[in-house]
């Protein structure tokens, strides 16, 4: 308790002054290894990773690339960001007992015979049926969250606050699992204001780099 | 202030109220079948064109219809709206009080506390027979119960001598009750004064002279017909002005119904004209707003253009070394930061062929609800449409929270927010609104103050009224989500004012204004509260007691603390993070942590109904 007293009094003094190196380095984000425009890639391709391992995959109806601000001291700072890929199902095969059940078993069994640290795994009843929460994260550092909800989704990040990448400099990485890139279920139009590139070459959606050594 | 007191409000027939509102609404309907007949029987019966074919004929048809188009406005306006919306809505809103105090005030007698004080500032002090008792040692059994002491039975033995020694916290125990129940009275006066005013206002503001009507026909008609058809369309714009200045009286519930009552003509030319009469009203449905909304945010950046544009001709012949040069050098960066900001929020909420944008994270669209640029300036955005949703969450930004936010950080957590409720929501329509309209407090030691709260809590309560009063079909599941300082802007709001809403969230909250959720205004079942075991607030609630504790009386839920520091010896960061921390993803730093998405997921619950999942 007492470490935290002193965090929240240290919170404080931070917004009046930075005189000592200590306060100068309180006034300052934690350094980052990775820039945002770095972490698209690793998190993408844990997800086509997956979709190897998942029986009779339907395919996926969309994904996006989701933000979530970062804060220094308690106040948002616009300088950082935090990503997070998400890959939805439909509706109609989240009800199914394959998507809403045995995909959760079949990445338990697969994420520990990886040897990676199961971070949650649990459920909840409701009117809607059972939800199911599985989530690990692998040996890169990448946590994918397993959500098998009313729309059952991967949401996957990786390198936690990261400093905000120009728009310009975020890579267009073709969607995994079955959507059509540039497709209304390719939701991440927004990072491409002049459209999504055509020049890629198309890659197979169940494929997915050996390593991330040229990607990171 | 109203001189409303607590013995009055108990004993006040509110059913009273209701029926002289009632009665007012059907005499507007039995007026309403006169014109409708005059309009029948006579314009179109026999005084139709079949009958009579003449100018004279036109006129005087012309003539009958202005008039019962002028009785219908004025019934519309001033019996209808006026009259029997105000009394009903205050009947509504002091039986809600009244029901709360039916349950405070023989919970105060039965502790023995009474209510001492003027009507403005009622104080629950313990009665002289309850500070006798404790001071002889015979405390109440309800006061031993809550100290967990056996009640001494008049001998001087054990239990005697555990309440002696036990008599500060009797006291203690008893004043920290009678707080509560005084924090819950003051609310429910404060919201009741609150109701008494807006009525007041409203009827108030009514106009003291008759409305001017058509001109007798005669010789002079057709010179004074002209000027009659432009007051009506002035008279229209006044009350647009009005009611946009605020000074009109009139409440979200009754400007929906003044904005319904106007032609489709007087609505287009509303928008068209005066946009920035219709964008920013709390009562006026969303779609007509997000438009209205949009040519005020173009106009406004065009504008700022020119005058960013004149400011760097200006500053040309200025002397750089100059005290002139520096102000406008100063004005003109404020001026550029302003165009930045809006420019931002434009791009994030419009296509790039200039159509309203959707969400990414739900495809639903974006509404724009109203703006400003003064001081860290103000948005409120929404993601799906209020008016048409199952679930509305309203989600009120904390410290730090500004314009520059709502086009960026803000609405991307928003955005997560929406995604979420849509991912567990069961196929039900979630709207999520981004409420950045109050000035927040631009750092930790400006949000000692709760006068951020106290500014905006009015705007608030007029906010969740207008979802309200726009909805259409059945009202939704409506939840106010308060971040840090957001949640005591929250609670503020709901204490003070009163706010429509059926669930209230508070997240890493430093207090909410008031020491038990039972002030709130909403059923304390439906009071939420969650802060991570790291979070630095909990050990600075500031503004009354911290609502995650037992004493509040709220629900909790959890969630989980992933930030650490970025080094073992820099103790500071990881409380701090925290704060702010869950929405969050796990950080790099620390991947083997709890997972925090069970926040996220928890929050969704409440807003999409489904309490039993929350954890």
């Amino acid at each position: 308790m007492t470490r935290l007293l002193l965090a929240g009094l240290a919170a404080l003094i931070t917004t009046v002054t930075a005189c000592s190196p200590m306060e100068k380095d309180m006034d300052t984000p934690p350094e980052s290894e990775y820039q945002q425009a770095e972490v698209y890639a690793p998190a993408e391709a844990a997800v086509a990773d997956l979709v190897d391992v998942l029986p009779d995959f339907p395919g996926f109806a969309n994904r996006s690339w989701g933000e979530i601000p970062c804060s220094h001291n308690g106040v948002d700072d616009p300088n950082y960001t935090s990503v997070e890929i998400r890959y939805q199902f439909s509706a109609e095969d989240s009800a199914t007992p394959l998507v809403n059940e045995e995909y959760v078993n079949v990445l338990r069994e697969h994420w520990t015979s990886l040897g990676y640290q199961i971070a949650r795994d649990d459920a909840t009843e409701g009117d809607g049926g059972t939800y199911r929460d599985i989530k690990a994260i692998t040996e890169e550092g990448v946590s994918i969250w397993y959500s098998a909800a009313y729309l059952a989704t991967f949401m996957v990040s990786f390198g936690g606050c990261v400093p905000v990448s120009d728009k310009g400099e975020i890579e267009y990485i073709p969607p995994a699992g079955g959507i059509t890139p540039g497709s209304d279920g390719d939701r991440v139009g927004n990072y491409f204001p002049e459209g999504i590139p055509t020049s890629h070459e198309a890659v197979a959606p169940f494929d997915s780099p050996e390593h991330f050594d040229d990607q990171l | 202030m109203s001189e409303l007191t607590w013995e009055r409000l108990r004993d006040l027939d509110c059913g009273a109220i209701r029926t002289l509102g009632d009665a007012w609404k059907t005499y507007v309907d039995q007026q309403l079948a006169h014109t409708e007949r005059l309009r029948t029987d006579v314009i179109d019966g026999h005084l139709g064109t079949e009958h009579y074919e003449s100018d004279t004929a036109t006129q005087v048809r012309d003539q009958i219809a202005m008039t019962a188009d002028r009785y219908e406005d004025d019934l519309s306006d001033y019996a209808s709206t006026r009259i029997a919306t105000t009394l009903l809505e205050a009947a509504d809103a002091f039986e809600k009080e009244q029901n709360e105090l039916k349950e405070l005030v023989p919970l105060i007698e039965q502790h023995d506390f009474e209510i001492e004080g003027p009507h403005t500032e009622y104080d629950v002090n313990l009665s002289g027979g309850l500070h006798r008792a404790i001071l002889t040692l015979d405390p109440p059994q309800w006061l031993c119960d809550m100290c967990g002491v056996k009640k001494p039975d008049g001998f001087w033995d054990i239990d005697t001598l555990k309440v002696l020694f036990d008599s500060v916290d009797l006291y203690g125990t008893a004043i920290g009750l009678a707080g509560q129940y005084q924090d819950w009275l003051r609310s429910v006066m404060s919201r009741a004064h609150d109701a008494d005013e807006e009525a007041a206002a409203a009827l108030a503001e009514m106009r003291e002279n008759p409305t001017e009507l058509p001109p007798p026909l005669g010789a002079t008609y057709d010179d004074l017909v002209d000027d009659y058809k432009d007051s009506v369309s002035e008279e229209v714009a006044g009350e647009a002005q009005a009611i946009a200045e605020g000074t009109s009286g009139m409440s979200p519930e009754q400007v929906n119904e003044w904005w319904d009552h106007l032609s489709d003509a007087e609505r287009q030319a509303l928008i068209e004209e005066h946009p920035e009469w219709v964008g920013p009203v709390d009562g006026i449905p969303v779609e007509t707003r997000d438009t209205a909304n949009r040519t005020l945010l173009d106009s406004q950046i065009d504008g700022l253009g020119d005058r960013i544009a004149a400011k760097e001709q200006a500053l040309q012949g200025m002397d750089p070394e100059s005290e002139e040069y520096e102000k406008a050098k100063a004005e003109l960066d404020d001026l550029k930061h302003d165009k930045s900001d809006l420019t931002r929020l434009q791009d994030r909420i419009t296509d790039d062929d200039g159509s309203p944008a959707a969400s990414n994270q739900t495809g639903q669209d974006y509404y724009l609800l109203g703006f400003d640029t003064e001081g860290s300036g103000k948005a409120v955005v929404a993601i799906g449409n209020p008016d048409t949703a199952d679930n509305v969450n309203t989600y009120v930004p904390g410290t730090g929270g500004s314009l520059t936010g709502a086009g960026g950080g803000l609405l991307n957590r928003a955005d997560t927010m929406a995604f979420d409720a849509q991912r567990l929501g069961g196929g039900d329509e979630t709207a999520t609104v981004l409420w950045m309209g109050y000035d927040a407090p631009d750092d930790l030691i400006e949000a000692t103050d709760p006068k951020w709260a106290e500014g905006g809590a009015a705007d608030l309560e007029s906010f969740t009224k207008g979802v309200r009063a726009t909805a259409e079909g059945e009202p939704s599941n409506f939840t106010l989500t308060g971040h840090s300082y957001g949640s005591t802007m929250v609670g503020t709001a709901a204490a003070s004012e009163g706010v429509e809403a059926d669930n209230l969230m508070l997240i890493a909250s430093p207090g909410a204004s008031v020491d038990t959720a039972s002030a709130l205004g909403v059923d304390e079942n439906h009071v939420w509260a969650s802060t991570n075991d790291e979070d630095a607030i909990q050990y600075a609630p500031v503004h009354g007691e911290n609502p995650t504790h037992e004493e509040f009386g709220a629900n909790t839920f959890t969630s989980d603390s992933p930030r650490e520091g970025s080094d073992w010896w820099k103790f500071w960061e990881g409380p701090a993070e925290n704060h702010n921390s869950y929405w969050d993803q796990d950080d790099l730093n620390t991947p083997a942590n709890e997972a925090n998405d069970i926040s996220r997921d928890n929050q969704a619950y409440v807003v999409t109904g489904q309490e039993e999942r929350v954890r």
